[in-house]
């Protein structure tokens, strides 16, 4: 039983310092920077530059002035037809 | 959005996609044959509540096998072949590489769905383990599933590690981490050294954790995907999802002994259970004040796109069936809810309103662009939405009120246990037809999938999305 | 990209230390418990039901525990006194459950040990319980226009009689009956070294 249980101590006291390596590994590496770039990292000039429909006036202004010009969603751009026939 | 000029390599979204289409419309199209079939084994289990005497001569229609072929056929056949699809299609966008070996990946999805038909059928014939989420038998099908997911998770790692994205967005860690995840839960589950409260322990262990950390993991990768793409706008604050995703990794793997409160197992092992559930509000918070922030003010948008109509949906039921867990976790509740239909309604907010809901939105969103053209009807969108919102609503009120009156019966030791049974009956007739209303939903969404699969190829323009757009990729970075 | 084995690692991380607490811990703890003397090995016959039990899925909705007075009122039920880990010595796969659409039955052999109200209730459960919705299963048994030697005939009431005919329990039934016979758990448990483990 004490045999065992320090088995199981040191097994948790090792896989918390690996975590926390890997946690320092992570910030060391830069998994912590620049976090702004990384949310928007999926993101390219057609998303950002799309006219949303369902934007109010001040939104679609904003999004002109940070992106430029809009450009013209095509049929089914969100992901399905529900601009025909359905909604 | 920085400036490209460092840029010495370009790529287009058609590169990306190309690869993975094929094991991807693979996975897909069987996840929806999938989900009809456990749309029918979920109706007759749930008609045996109902009628009792129906079809009782047969032993494969019996409830009890019948119920766990559903289970097992709408997790690991339609949720998780839906999952692959999602994630062999989204990975290669992610970090800016085309699918590794798309043959071992479609390969591994064929394979996968071999697997789970021998299971079901195992399942129907008797041939079961008895443990909750691990029927399938473990001498024949969890290898299968094994080696199928290994493929799989080979060539996503293949293409995560020959990635040339400056950045791993939060999907990628959620994707890649549920492939490390799985297979350790999974394997975990299956050992057969396990017996009485110990098998237990580890049956919960694993049937909580595949919930969080295969389903909800893919299912909040696909979220953080979906929102921020179709509104045009990053997510609201990526500091959150870091706490998210890490409070998550550390929490939700010690729930498991809160399915069996009360139950004859160390008492330690259940109140660490319940504080690590309560400890859930937060990574559930982070994730639902990140998606709320994200689409206030942007709701209108729910009009226009049918994959956030569903993803989003199934983001909101992703925060209530949390808070839900949460608090039956809670010994006050515990004792009246445990044993009852309530537990039914739970697994159904999480596995159909929020995992599945968010699938149906990313299929929305993933197959025009698989096969280049777009869905042919809206009004079949809108019907299977609407179908599909009434039924799992209507689920889940009457056995959630079922459950607690079932839950107050059983707790009064005065009244028979004849009560608890007339006490959930009409409520078990209520989730029949909100069964029926389901499987239509379904067939309306198979439908549709069969009319866009087989129109022939578009003559013409491509839709403007389907452009081969280039997609930026930067040098290798100091750190990358 | 390096970054993802720091990624991969923290994961991996995380879900081993819920594997060494929920798993490898209890494991330890558990593996001291001896077996209860009054709570014998399942005879071949028992272990034979025990696998219909499972195969049908009995433990769908019927529990096989029972919790203790200051939580719930399971014992005023008459369902048996509060379970131990010692009453699931043999049990593999484990069936305590997670549903009572029907009542718990780790004590059913002692609340009900006649065998042939179970082979009469497994054949039509409303002959005996009229307000019941438990599945009938008709397949453990066979209807023959007589019976054989040996034999272990049901004599269902009416409305579920069939006239010139009888109903006679396969083995399969036999065994099931006999497993849920042998389910009693109603003795005080002896103490046993695993002082931490709950009622």
């Amino acid at each position: 039983m004490l045999v065992s249980s320090a088995v199981v101590v040191s097994v948790g006291l090792l896989l918390g310092a690996i975590g926390l390596g890997a946690f320092i590994w992570a910030f060391w590496v830069g998994a912590f920077e620049s976090l702004d770039e990384q949310a928007r990292c999926i993101l390219d000039e057609r998303d950002l530059r799309m006219r949303r429909p369902w934007e109010t006036p001040g939104q679609a202004r904003e999004r002109r002035r940070l992106y430029g010009g809009p450009l013209e969603p095509g049929p089914g751009e969100w992901g399905g037809a529900l601009g025909r026939g359905g909604r | 959005m920085t400036a490209p000029a460092a840029s010495t390599d370009v790529v287009t979204l058609r590169d990306l996609d190309e690869p993975g289409r094929v094991p991807a419309l693979v996975a897909f199209v069987s996840a929806v044959a999938w989900l009809l079939v456990g749309s029918l084994l979920g109706l007759v289990a749930s008609l045996k509540f109902n009628f009792p005497d129906w079809w009782t001569g047969w032993a494969p229609a019996t409830f009890g096998r019948v119920r766990a072929a559903h289970l097992n056929a709408m997790i690991y056949g339609w949720a998780s072949l839906a999952m692959l699809g999602i994630s062999v299609w989204l990975v290669p966008r992610l970090v800016h590489a085309p699918l590794r070996w798309p043959r071992v990946a479609t390969g591994g999805i064929v394979f996968w769905n071999g697997a789970i038909l021998v299971g079901v059928l195992a399942l129907l014939a008797g041939w079961t383990d008895g443990l909750e989420w691990l029927e399938f038998p473990r001498s024949v099908v969890d290898p299968m599933l094994i080696v199928a997911g290994g493929m799989v998770g080979v060539t996503l790692l293949g293409t995560v590690l020959g990635g040339r994205a400056r950045h791993l967005y939060v999907s990628v860690w959620y994707v890649a981490a549920a492939f490390v995840w799985f297979p350790i839960i999974f394997v975990t589950g299956n050992l057969p050294v396990f017996r009485g409260v110990e098998s237990a322990a580890v049956n919960w262990f694993y049937a909580h954790n595949a919930l969080g950390f295969w389903l909800t993991a893919i299912g909040l990768g696909a979220v953080y995907y979906f929102i921020p793409k179709v509104l045009g706008r990053p997510i609201y604050s990526y500091q959150l999802s870091l706490l998210g995703f890490w409070t998550l990794a550390f929490f939700y793997a010690l729930n498991g002994m809160h399915h069996l409160i009360g139950g004859p197992l160390p008492t330690w092992m259940i109140t660490t259970s319940i504080v690590a559930s309560v400890l859930m509000v937060i990574p559930v918070a982070a994730v639902a004040v990140n998606h709320h922030m994200s689409m206030v003010g942007r709701f209108a948008s729910l009009r226009y796109s049918p994959t956030l109509r569903f993803v989003v949906l199934g983001a909101v039921a992703y925060t209530a069936v949390s808070l839900q867990g949460i608090f039956t976790a809670f010994r006050e509740v515990n004792r009246i809810t445990h044993f009852t239909h309530w537990t039914i309604a739970h697994s159904h907010v999480g596995v159909y309103a929020f995992v599945t809901f968010v699938m149906f939105g990313s299929v929305y969103y993933v197959i025009p662009r698989l096969v280049g053209r777009d869905w042919p009807d809206g009004r079949l969108i809108a019907w299977h939405f609407w179908l599909a919102l009434g039924g799992i609503g209507a689920f889940v009120l009457a056995l959630n009120l079922g459950g607690v009156l079932q839950g107050l019966a059983l707790m009064d030791p005065q009244v028979p246990f004849q009560a608890s049974v007339e006490a959930a009956a009409p409520w078990l007739a209520v989730r029949s037809l909100a069964g029926v209303v389901l499987t239509a939903a379904h067939l309306v969404f198979a439908w549709h999938l069969w009319k866009v699969l087989r129109r022939a190829p578009t003559v013409g323009p491509l839709p403007p999305w389907h452009d081969p757009r280039p997609v930026v990729v930067p040098p290798p970075g100091p750190w990358s | 990209m390096t970054r993802i084995w720091a990624l991969l690692l923290g994961a991996t991380a995380a879900m081993t230390f819920a594997l060494v607490v929920l798993v490898a811990i209890p494991r330890v703890q558990l593996r001291t418990l001896e077996p209860d003397p009054q709570v014998p090995p399942y005879t071949a016959t028992q272990l034979a039901g025990r696998r219909i039990y499972v195969s049908e899925g009995c433990v769908y909705c019927h529990s096989q525990q029972v919790r203790d007075p200051s939580f719930t009122y399971d014992t005023l039920r008459g369902w048996g006194r509060p379970s131990v880990p010692t009453d699931y010595s043999w049990d593999t796969p484990h069936l305590l459950g997670t549903m009572r659409t029907g009542p718990d039955l780790i004590n059913v052999g002692s609340r009900l040990p006649d065998r042939s109200w179970h082979l009469l209730h497994l054949y039509q459960p409303r002959a005996v319980v009229p307000w019941s919705i438990m599945p009938a299963f008709p397949y453990l048994f066979e209807v023959k226009p007589a019976a054989a030697d040996g034999d272990v005939v049901v004599v269902p009431p009416s409305p579920y009689a069939l006239p010139g005919r009888v109903v006679v329990a396969r083995p399969g039934a036999l065994a099931l009956v006999d497993y849920l016979l042998s389910l009693d758990r109603t003795k005080p448990p002896v103490a046993t070294p695993a002082a931490g483990a709950a009622p």
